[in-house]
C-alpha cells in the first residue's frame, strides 16, 4: 500500500508540474508589456481533476479488477483473421478492390471529396517511393523532401523557361530528382543509420535554402507561378485555352465545368500511382528487391554473400527519389505554384510517418495511412486541435500498433521441432 | 586593425551560440549515447524551459523583486524543475514502451511528441511572440568605440561561464558519483549492466532528466539573451543541437560540446562570409563534410560492426 | 469522329451529372468565405483579418442585411500554406460560396485565386500585398490594401530627401512580403543615387543576428531599411542597441504593431515605418473602434479594417449589382467608388486600389507612433 501511495503522489506531483505552469498561468501582453494571469477556470479544474484521477488510478491500480488486463480489453480482431488479413494474397486482393473505389471515386465524391483524394493519392506516391529508402532497403532518409522539391522545380523550371508541358516534362522531373538522389547518396550511403538521418536532413534543408536564395533562378520566396496544368492529348481543361491548343469541353461540344479538371488531376494522380505500385510489386520480386531487404536485415551477411552494399543502397536511394520526383512535378502541376515553403521538414516527417505507421514495407498499410494522415490534417471542425490531434495520434499510434497498421508477412518457412 | 576586430567580434559572437548549442546538444548525446534513440521532442523541451523561466521573471516582476540574482535563482530552478518532470514523463509515456522494438518507431513517437508540445504551448500561450526587457544590459568593449571595437555584453559573459559550469558539473558528476558510474555502465552495455543489477529504467529515466535540466539551463540563459520567445524556436534549435552531436561524435559529451562550439564559430563566420542567409547552409556543410572524413563524428568511437 | 471519341464523350457527360448532383443548394443567407491562417506561424495576422470582416458582418447585418438577405462569414483555416489554400478553395467552391475575403499571405492567395477566378468566385483580399497577386489579367480579384511596390518608393524617397543617410544597408526576411518591398526600396534608392552598401537576406524565425550586425558595424552603416516583419525586426533592434551598431531603422506595415515595442524595449524609439494611413486613429472611426472596444478586440493590427472594407465592398457591390452574380458584382466594383473606414475606395481594372497612400511614421518606445517629419 505505502509503495503505491508514494507512486501515487510522485505521479500526481509530476503531471501537476508539467500542467500548471504552462497551461494554468498564461503570458500576456498587456499594452507593451508582459503580464501572467490564471488560465480560466476551466482549464484550472481540468487540470485539478486529471491530478485526483491520476491519483486514485495510481493509488488502487493492483485492485481494480481488470485494471492490469486493460491492454487485453483493446479492441482485438481474433488472430485468424489477423493472419488473413496480413497475407500477401489478401493485401493484393485488398488493394485491387481500392483500386476499383478509386477510379470511381469522382463519380459519387464531390468536388471537394476528389481533390482532397487527389492529395492523398500524392503522399501515398511519396509514401510508396520512401518506403523503398525506409521499409525494404531500411535507410533512414529525413530529407526525401528535398527529392520531391527537386521534382516540383524541375517542372516549374521547365515550364517557365523552356514551356514544356506537364508530360513532357514528367520523365525529365523524374530523372533529375533520381540524379540527385544518386549524387548525393554516394558519398553518405556509407554512413550508419542515425549519422545518415540527419545527412539527409541537412541536404534536405540545403536544396529549400538553396530554391530560396538562387531568387535569379528560382524565383526566390516567390517561388515560380502559373504552371500549366497537365493536357489530354493536347486538350486544355480551361476555360479559355493557351494558344495552339483545343479545350477539353470546345472539342466535345459540352459546357464547360471547371470539376473536370478536378477529376482529371485525381485520374492522372491514380494513374502514376498505379505505375508506381506496379513497379514496386516487379522490383520487390526481382533479385534486386530481395538484396534490398537482405541488406536490411544484415549487411554483414550480404556483403560476405558478394553483394555489393554501395551498389544495392544507392539503387534504392535513387529509385525512392524518382518516384518523389514524378510526385513533385504533379504537386507542381496541381497546385500552378511552387514556392520553397512547401518543402520544409515537416513534410519529410509526414512521409516518414505514413510509411511507419503503415506497417514498413507494406503498400496496402501505406495507402491507409495515407489516407488517415491527409484526413487527419484536414479535419476543419477541430480547427486549432488539429496538430495537437496529429501529435497525439503518432504517439498513440506507435505505442498501440509498433507494426503498424496494416503490416505484410512476408513468405517464411517455419522448422517444426 | 578594425579587421582584426571584426573577426575577433565574430569568433565571440559565434562561442557565445555555440556553447548555447552544446548544451542542447548534451541532452541528444546523453540519450543516444545509451537507448541508441534521437529524443526529437528535445528541442520543444528546451522551448518549455524558456517559457518558465518567462513565467517565472515576469511573475516576480509583478511582486516588485527587481535585483538580478533573486531572478536569476528563481528563473533557473523553476525552469529547470519543470522541464526535468517533462523530460520524465515524456520517456515514461512515450519512450519507454517503444524500447527494444525497431529504431525508427521511437523516432516517429518522438517527431509526434514535437508536435504535439509544440501545439500545446501555442494552444495554452499563443503564438504571439513574449518579450521580456534585457535583464542584464551593458558591454565591454576592446579598442577605441563601440561601433569598431569589439562588444562582449555581460550577459555573452555569464552565458560562458553559466555553460563552463555546467559542464563542469556534469563531467564531474559522470566521473566521480555512483550514478554517473552507472551511467556510463549502462552506456557501454545496457544488458549487461542491467544483469549486474543497475536499475537501468532509473538510469534511463535520469538521463532524460538531465537532459532536460540542461536545456533548461540553455533555455534561460538563450531567453534573456535574446528576451523573446515564442513556441516555434524549439525546433530548429533542437535540429541545430543535433547537428551539433553528431558532429561532435554522437554519444560522446565532450564530442557535444566540441561540436556545439565548432557549429556556432562555423554559423558566425559563414554569415560573415556569404550573408546570413546562408547560414544554415554553411552549417549542414560542416555536417556532411566532417562525417566524410570521419563518419562518426569528431570524438565519436568507431564502432565496431558485429555479426 | 471515332467511335473511341464517341464512348469518351459519353463518359465525360456522365462525370459532369454527377459531379453537378452532388453540389450544394443555395442557402437564403449570402455567405462569405473568410480565408486565413487560423493555425500555424502567423496565424495572429490571419486573426486581425477574421475580427475585422466579423466586424463588418456584424454590423451590415444589423442595419438590415443585404438587399434583405443576411451575411454569413465561414472561416477557413489556410495555415498560410500553399498546399492547403488550394484545399481550401476547392471547398469554398463546393460549398458553393460565391465571395471570399482573404487569403493573408501572398503565396497562398495566389493559388488560390486561379481557382476563384476559373470558378466565377469573387475574392478580396486585405493583406496580401505581393503585385503578383492582381498581375494576372483576372476579372474577380481584387484587393483593399496597397501594394508592396508602392510602398517601397514611398520609403525610399522618405530616406533619401528627408534623412539623407550616408551609408544604407537594406535588409529582409526572404520571404515574398519582405523581399518585395527591400527590392523596391533598393532600386528606388539607387534611382536617387544613394549608396546601397549591403542588400542582405536573414531566416525568417531566427534568433540571433550578431553575425549580421557586426558585418553592419563594418561597413559603418548609419541607415538600415528591414523589409519582414516585427519579430526579427524587433530581435535586430534590440541587439543593434546592445551591440552598439548607430544606425537608424526603418521598416514596412508588417512591422508597424504595438509588438515592435514590446520586442524592443527602448530600442524601438525613432524606428520609421510606412503605415497606411493608421484608420483606428482617424476621429471619423471612432465609433467603430469603440465597437470594437466593446467585443474586447484589438483595431490596431494592419488588417482590420481593410478585412472590415472589404467586406463592405462586397455587400455594395451586391446592392449595387442588384444580385449575387459575380462577374456583374465584380463590373459594379469597377465602375462605382465605395464608402469605407478606409477612406473611399475606387478599383482600377487590374483590382488594385486606385490610390492608396502610405505615410511614414516615427514609432516610440511605448508603441505610439507620430507622423515623421525629418
Amino acid at each position: 500500500m505505502s509503495r503505491n501511495l508514494k507512486t501515487a503522489l510522485f505521479s500526481t506531483l509530476l503531471l501537476l508540474l508539467i500542467s500548471y505552469p504552462i497551461l494554468g498561468l498564461k503570458l500576456s501582453v498587456i499594452g507593451i508589456g508582459l503580464q501572467v494571469e490564471g488560465a480560466d477556470a476551466r482549464t484550472l479544474w481540468t487540470i485539478g481533476l486529471a491530478a485526483v484521477a491520476m491519483f486514485t488510478w495510481q493509488l488502487l491500480r493492483d485492485r481494480l479488477p481488470g485494471a492490469g488486463r486493460l491492454a487485453a480489453m483493446t479492441p482485438s480482431v481474433p488472430g485468424q483473421v489477423k493472419h488473413w488479413l496480413t497475407l500477401p494474397s489478401t493485401q493484393r486482393w485488398i488493394i485491387l478492390a481500392l483500386v476499383m473505389l478509386a477510379l470511381v471515386w469522382p463519380f459519387f465524391g464531390s468536388r471537394a471529396a476528389v481533390d482532397i483524394a487527389t492529395l492523398i493519392l500524392i503522399y501515398v506516391m511519396l509514401g510508396i517511393g520512401l518506403n523503398i529508402v525506409v521499409g525494404l532497403a531500411g535507410l533512414l532518409d529525413l530529407g526525401y523532401v528535398g527529392f520531391y522539391a527537386v521534382g516540383a522545380y524541375t517542372y516549374a523550371l521547365l515550364a517557365e523557361y523552356a514551356g514544356f508541358g506537364f508530360w513532357l516534362a514528367l520523365p525529365i522531373a523524374g530523372l533529375m530528382a533520381a540524379t540527385f538522389g544518386c549524387l548525393l547518396g554516394f558519398p553518405v550511403l556509407r554512413l550508419r543509420g542515425d549519422y545518415l538521418a540527419i545527412v539527409t536532413l541537412g541536404f534536405g534543408e540545403i536544396i529549400r535554402i538553396l530554391l530560396r536564395n538562387l531568387t535569379d533562378i528560382t524565383g526566390g520566396p516567390n517561388g515560380i507561378s502559373q504552371i500549366p496544368k497537365p493536357t489530354l492529348f493536347g486538350l486544355s481543361f480551361d476555360r479559355r485555352a493557351p494558344e495552339g491548343l483545343e479545350t477539353f469541353h470546345g472539342f466535345f461540344g459540352i459546357p464547360y465545368d471547371s470539376t473536370y479538371k478536378v477529376i482529371f488531376l485525381y485520374l492522372i494522380a491514380l494513374l502514376l500511382v498505379l505505375l508506381a505500385l506496379f513497379v514496386i510489386n516487379r522490383l520487390m520480386r526481382m533479385p534486386i528487391g530481395r538484396a534490398w531487404e537482405a541488406l536490411r536485415e544484415d549487411e554483414i551477411a550480404c556483403r560476405s554473400l558478394g553483394l555489393n552494399p554501395t551498389i544495392v543502397k544507392l539503387s534504392a536511394f535513387t529509385l525512392g527519389a524518382t518516384f518523389a520526383g514524378f510526385a513533385g512535378s504533379f504537386f507542381a502541376a496541381r497546385q500552378g505554384l511552387v514556392t520553397p515553403e512547401s518543402f520544409t521538414f515537416i513534410e519529410s516527417a509526414m512521409i516518414l510517418a505514413i510509411v511507419v505507421l503503415g506497417g514498413m514495407g507494406s503498400q496496402l498499410g501505406i495507402i491507409l495511412a495515407a489516407v488517415v494522415m491527409v484526413l487527419l490534417q484536414e479535419m476543419r471542425e477541430f480547427n486549432e486541435y488539429r496538430m495537437l490531434i496529429f501529435g497525439l495520434t503518432m504517439i498513440v499510434m506507435m505505442i498501440w500498433r509498433p507494426q503498424g497498421l496494416l503490416p505484410m508477412q512476408r513468405p517464411h518457412l517455419e522448422l517444426k521441432s | 586593425m578594425p579587421e582584426l576586430y571584426h573577426y575577433l567580434q565574430q569568433l565571440v559572437n559565434g562561442l557565445t551560440i555555440g556553447s548555447t548549442y552544446a548544451l542542447i546538444a548534451i541532452g541528444y548525446t546523453m540519450v543516444y549515447g545509451i537507448i541508441g534513440m534521437i529524443n526529437f521532442a528535445h528541442g520543444e523541451v528546451y522551448m518549455i524551459g524558456s517559457y518558465i523561466a518567462f513565467i517565472a521573471i515576469t511573475l516576480l516582476a509583478m511582486a516588485g523583486v527587481d535585483s538580478l540574482l533573486p531572478i536569476m535563482f528563481v528563473a533557473f530552478a523553476a525552469s529547470m524543475i519543470v522541464t526535468s518532470a517533462y523530460g520524465y514523463s515524456i520517456e515514461r509515456f512515450a519512450y519507454r514502451p517503444l524500447r527494444g522494438g525497431n529504431r525508427l518507431i521511437p523516432l516517429i513517437s518522438a517527431i509526434g511528441m514535437s508536435i504535439f508540445l509544440q501545439n500545446m504551448v501555442m494552444l495554452s500561450q499563443d503564438s504571439k511572440d513574449k518579450a521580456i526587457p534585457s535583464l542584464l544590459p551593458g558591454n565591454f568593449v576592446l579598442g577605441e568605440s563601440a561601433m569598431s571595437g569589439v562588444t562582449i555584453s555581460y550577459m555573452q559573459v555569464l552565458i560562458f561561464v553559466v555553460t563552463f559550469l555546467a559542464m563542469l558539473g556534469l563531467s564531474l558528476f559522470i566521473s566521480r558519483s555512483r550514478l554517473g558510474r552507472a551511467c556510463r555502465a549502462c552506456a557501454e552495455d545496457l544488458k549487461m549492466a542491467n544483469l549486474l543489477g543497475i536499475n537501468t529504467n532509473q538510469i534511463i529515466a535520469l538521463t532524460f532528466v538531465i537532459g532536460a535540466a540542461l536545456a533548461a539551463v540553455a533555455g534561460v540563459l538563450l531567453g534573456m539573451q535574446y528576451g523573446v520567445i515564442n513556441p516555434h524556436l524549439g525546433f530548429l534549435a533542437g535540429i541545430k543541437a543535433f547537428t551539433a552531436a553528431v558532429l561532435g561524435g554522437i554519444g560522446s559529451i565532450p564530442g557535444a560540446v566540441l561540436g556545439g562550439l565548432l557549429l556556432g564559430v562555423a554559423e558566425a563566420f559563414g554569415a560573415d562570409l556569404f550573408g546570413d542567409q546562408y547560414k544554415d547552409v554553411v552549417a549542414f556543410s560542416l555536417l556532411v563534410l566532417v562525417l566524410l572524413f570521419r563518419p562518426t563524428g569528431i570524438l565519436g568511437r568507431p564502432e565496431v560492426e558485429k555479426v | 469522329m471515332t467511335k473511341s471519341t464517341q464512348h469518351l464523350r459519353k463518359l465525360i457527360t456522365a462525370m459532369a451529372l454527377a459531379g453537378c448532383a452532388s453540389q450544394a443548394l443555395a442557402a437564403d443567407n449570402i455567405r462569405i468565405a473568410l480565408a486565413g491562417p487560423v493555425t500555424g506561424a502567423v496565424a495572429q495576422y490571419g486573426e486581425m483579418q477574421f475580427v475585422g470582416a466579423r466586424m463588418a458582418i456584424e454590423q451590415i447585418n444589423k442595419a438590415g442585411g443585404v438587399n434583405g438577405a443576411q451575411l454569413e462569414g465561414v472561416v477557413y483555416d489556410d495555415a498560410c500554406d500553399p498546399k492547403q489554400a488550394v484545399a481550401v478553395a476547392n471547398k469554398i467552391v463546393n460549398d458553393g460560396i460565391s465571395f471570399v475575403v482573404g487569403h493573408l499571405c501572398s503565396s497562398s492567395t495566389q493559388p488560390a485565386s486561379d481557382i476563384y477566378e476559373d470558378e466565377g468566385i469573387l475574392m478580396i483580399t486585405p493583406a496580401s500585398t505581393s503585385p503578383d497577386v492582381t498581375a494576372r489579367g483576372y476579372q474577380l480579384i481584387f484587393r483593399t490594401i496597397g501594394l508592396d511596390n508602392l510602398q517601397g518608393p514611398t520609403a525610399g524617397n522618405f530616406i533619401a530627401d528627408k534623412v539623407k543617410p550616408k551609408a544604407v544597408a537594406v535588409v529582409h526576411d526572404k520571404q515574398q512580403y519582405g523581399e518585395g518591398i527591400a527590392t523596391a526600396v533598393r532600386d528606388t534608392l539607387k534611382d536617387k543615387g544613394i549608396n546601397v552598401e549591403a542588400f542582405e537576406g536573414i531566416n525568417a524565425g531566427d534568433k540571433d543576428f550578431s553575425a549580421l550586425i557586426a558585418k553592419l558595424k563594418r561597413a559603418n552603416v548609419d541607415f538600415v531599411y528591414y523589409g519582414g516583419y516585427h519579430p526579427e525586426l524587433g530581435l535586430l533592434l534590440r541587439q543593434s542597441k546592445e551591440r552598439g551598431l548607430a544606425a537608424r531603422f526603418m521598416g514596412p506595415e508588417g512591422v508597424g504593431n504595438k509588438e515592435i515595442s514590446a520586442i524592443a524595449g527602448p530600442a524601438s524609439e525613432g524606428l520609421l515605418v510606412t503605415l497606411p494611413r493608421s484608420f483606428d486613429q482617424d476621429p471619423k472611426n471612432k465609433a467603430l473602434v469603440e465597437a470594437f472596444k466593446a467585443k474586447k478586440e484589438d483595431p490596431s493590427g494592419p488588417f482590420v479594417f481593410p478585412a472590415y472594407a472589404a467586406v463592405q465592398v462586397i455587400a455594395q457591390g451586391i446592392e449595387k449589382a442588384g444580385g449575387t452574380d459575380t462577374e456583374k458584382v465584380a463590373a459594379a466594383l469597377r465602375a462605382n467608388t465605395f464608402d469605407t473606414p478606409t477612406g473611399t475606395l475606387a478599383f482600377d481594372e487590374k483590382g488594385d486600389l486606385k490610390d492608396f497612400s502610405f505615410v511614414v511614421y516615427e514609432w516610440h518606445q511605448d508603441g505610439t507612433k507620430s507622423e515623421a517629419t525629418k
